[in-house]
């Protein structure tokens, strides 16, 4: 392994202060996560303050997030129907999504405590897809395990997210996603490929040289090294 | 630090034109970027000659005696890894007596010249004869097709490390893998018998293989990786607390498997940045409006049945403080970007009242050297105020029409500049006399319009020497030197049109990048960064992407940011 490159903090500064970027590229990354996180009226607020055109109308973000909003509090029938009536063939053509969809449903049910329903429609819904794909199979027994720990804290983890609200916005993401996606519009926030990148460049980088690192909060630079 | 055999100084002689670069490049320094352009005349087997233009190679000695002797050339330069993906073309231009030749690279300075490339140590190759490739070894394995008077290419993708040949414009498939990891490569040819004859293709020309398709995906599949890589947690954390605060640490391991970060925590972070960006640059309303659906979206959400982590409670805390703190937040944007855009109009005396009244710290701050700096640019102002009644009483005395050089320079402001520009009017009047007032003098004649340029001239010679009377104690050299350099422009009857320093201190953009200056102060005076983290978390990802290029990690060349994040569509 040869020596690792030390560059030191001002050394680094400098070469920040070097990059070419724009106010104008950075007020795009701006729109974009504004748009597709569906922030509706920030975006039309901002294009009117940075003066940007914004890349979609601003209706097709607002029903994109009654879609999504449904889907935070526990409808999902009403997501189901408000997303077919935007486009039917976007569950046609995505099983893994209508499955997830369904999964959510359940997860809802037992959460409300709706037992015989939850089995029900487990039967009904879940098992004969379960038994087409091995993936759906394996979510449908973490989903069907959530009726054995009655939800218990003493469930494993794994099990109990599912009754997280952060499972409730992975199937939003994913839908969201899906939409953005029937819509050729980019599905992926610029701003999470930047935090990837970060992640990726300095992971790489750690290998290799001694350089200051970024706390993406405050945006401040810490030498770790120490030195 | 080269040897005497290898002076390098080849290319020097006879410089070609630098070809284009083989895989599009993004990294700016130019000795890591060198690519190979010529043959060597040096490091080469006797019995070869190289053209003036480093490109053709002919075999013209007796020919090898033993079967597996040969003649090898290698290029002056070594590939730089920061390139990607390289590759190269020769084309068989005589085959001469056999046309035994061997394609491929070197790696290292020192690569015996021999033997065919493959058939030594460190070397690769691709056999015409056989069409078996070689890598570093006495037998071959069968690999493509034998060639003659073909055109073959040869890459090396540094983000996998394989090598690949082209016969004629086609892919023949990866031949090599783990090469070129820790040790320099050189594109490199053999050849054996009399008459055999080689132009070599690196990139003066089109190639035959589409390789910028080839690249295409390889920088597709790099940016896939990255995009699946997950974001680690400690990207959330403080320096500090990372490694001594315990409960983080207990935290992390309960609820955050493999240390990723949860959606929740990715969103909370990106909207931090969001908002920082956004009432950095003083877009009030819609920061506003972002908070706002925010909080709605928060409480629809049903309350969490367990804590999530406790970043994650930090950030519930402080957006449940409500309105209050919303309203506070945008008056202080409002109160900020008014005063920002008042320097940015010209109305120097709004901006230092307001600050007063609002941020008394920032003229505390250095001594006053920002309330020092900003009755500078009014002193400069008020001179432009009287050197364009002086200019308008000329023209109106030539011609009557109007010069509409001051309504130009307004349209000149740059939006880069970081200033938020949202208030159109304020930039279109824009503080420098506006031209339609003056642009025609009323009809009381010129007397009077000389008066007021004596008056506008002696009120501005007025402020000039307060001002020189309330600094004369301060001998900072940052003052004296900014005080002489405004008070000169006095001695330039239209400081606008002079040029170099003068025209620097009374331009626009000065006036703008002390709208700036003045943002900034503001902002650290608050306990803001002066550059908002968005912008540092892009500045600081680009640098470090940079240095991987600069460290031969040739991934780097297509983890392209700029294409990636900021292509407009």
């Amino acid at each position: 392994m040869p020596p690792k490159h030390v560059i030191r903090k001002d050394e680094w500064e400098r070469r920040l202060h070097d990059v070419q970027i724009t106010k104008n590229e950075l007020n795009r990354l701006i729109m974009d996560y504004l748009v597709i996180e569906g922030y509706k009226s920030a975006a039309e607020e901002f294009s009117q303050e940075a003066n940007l055109t914004p890349p979609v109308d601003f209706e097709s973000i607002e029903s994109r997030m009654d879609i999504r909003e449904a889907l935070q509090r526990g409808d999902v029938e009403e997501a189901i129907t408000r997303v077919n009536d935007l486009n039917p063939e976007i569950l046609d053509t995505n099983p893994a999504l209508y499955f997830h969809l369904q999964q959510q449903k359940l997860i809802e049910y037992i959460r409300q405590g709706r037992i015989a329903e939850a089995i029900q429609f487990a039967q009904d819904e879940l098992a004969p897809r379960g038994e087409e794909n091995p993936e759906f199979l394996t979510e449908l027994e973490r989903t069907m395990a959530l009726l054995a720990f009655e939800s218990s804290p003493s469930a494993p983890p794994a099990i109990l997210e599912l009754l997280s609200p952060a499972q409730r916005m992975k199937t939003a993401g994913e839908v969201n996603a899906a939409i953005l996606e029937s819509l050729s519009q980019g599905k992926e926030v610029k701003l999470v490929g930047l935090l990837k990148l970060l992640s990726w460049g300095e992971t790489l980088l750690e290998e290799k040289a001694e350089f200051p690192k970024l706390m993406v909060r405050d945006g401040t630079l810490v030498d770790r090294g120490g030195s | 630090m080269s040897p005497p055999t290898d002076s390098d100084d080849d290319s020097n002689a006879s410089p070609p034109r630098e070809p284009p670069p083989v895989s599009p490049v993004l990294l700016p320094p130019v000795h890591v970027l060198r690519l190979p352009t010529r043959w060597s005349d040096q490091v080469k087997h006797s019995s070869l000659s190289v053209t003036a233009d480093g490109r053709d190679l002919s075999y013209n000695g007796s020919a090898c005696t033993g079967e597996r002797d040969a003649a090898a050339a290698r290029t002056s330069h070594p590939i730089p890894p920061a390139c990607g993906i390289y590759y190269y073309e020769i084309e068989i231009l005589s085959k001469g007596q056999k046309g035994h030749i061997s394609v491929g690279l070197f790696a290292g300075r020192d690569v015996k010249l021999n033997r065919l490339p493959g058939c030594e140590m460190n070397s690769w190759g691709y056999h015409s004869d056989s069409g078996c490739s070689f890598a570093a070894e006495k037998n071959g394995t069968p690999y493509g097709p034998t060639y003659v008077g073909d055109i073959i290419g040869c890459g090396i993708d540094f983000t996998s490390h394989k090598a690949f040949f082209t016969k004629n414009g086609t892919l023949l498939g990866n031949a090599f893998e783990g090469i070129g990891k820790d040790i320099e490569l050189y594109p490199s040819v053999g050849l054996q018998h009399n008459g055999e004859l080689i132009r070599v293709n690196f990139g003066h020309e089109p190639f035959k293989f589409d390789i910028d398709y080839h690249v295409q995906q390889q920088r597709n599949s790099t940016w896939r990786k990255i995009l699946s890589t997950p974001l680690d947690v400690t990207l959330l954390l403080d320096g500090p607390q990372k490694h001594n605060n315990e409960d983080r640490d207990d935290s992390k391991g309960k609820h955050t498997p493999q240390s990723s970060i949860s959606e929740a925590q990715t969103r909370s972070m990106m909207n931090k940045l969001v908002l920082s960006y956004l009432i950095h640059h003083g877009y009030a309303k819609t920061a506003q409006a972002l908070q706002r659906q925010e909080m709605l979206l928060k409480m629809k959400l049903p309350q969490p049945s367990k804590p999530v982590t406790k970043s994650g409670d930090q950030d519930m805390d402080m957006d449940a403080n409500g309105s209050t703190e919303e309203t506070s937040l945008s008056t202080a944007i409002e109160r900020r970007t008014r005063i920002v855009n008042a320097v940015v109009a010209g109305d120097i005396d709004l901006a230092i009242s307001e600050t007063e009244k609002y941020h008394p710290i920032v003229f505390e701050t250095e001594a006053g050297l920002m309330l020092f700096k900003l009755r500078c640019r009014k002193f400069v102002e008020l001179v432009l105020e009287a050197s364009e009644l002086k200019k308008r009483l000329r023209t109106s005395q030539s011609k009557p029409s109007v010069d509409d050089d001051v309504m130009e320079m307004s349209m000149d402001v740059d939006d880069d500049i970081t200033i938020a520009r949202h208030s159109d009017n304020a930039m279109g009047t824009n503080g420098f006399v506006s031209s339609t007032t003056y642009s025609t003098w009323p009809e009381k004649g010129k007397e009077s319009a000389t008066t007021l340029v004596e008056q506008a001239l002696s009120r501005a010679i007025a402020y000039g020497q307060v001002l020189a009377n309330d600094y004369k104690a301060d001998t900072r050299s940052e003052v004296r030197q900014l005080f002489k350099r405004t008070f000169a422009i006095v001695a330039w009857d239209d400081p606008r049109e002079a040029g170099g320093l003068v025209a620097e201190v009374v331009s626009l953009e000065a006036r703008i990048n002390l709208a700036n200056e003045l943002n900034q102060t503001i902002l650290r005076s608050q306990g803001h960064p002066t550059r908002p983290a968005l912008e540092t978390l892009c500045r600081h990802t680009a640098t470090c992407v940079t240095q991987l290029g600069l460290l031969g990690v040739g991934a780097a060349a297509f983890a392209d940011m700029s294409r990636e994040l900021f292509s407009e569509t």
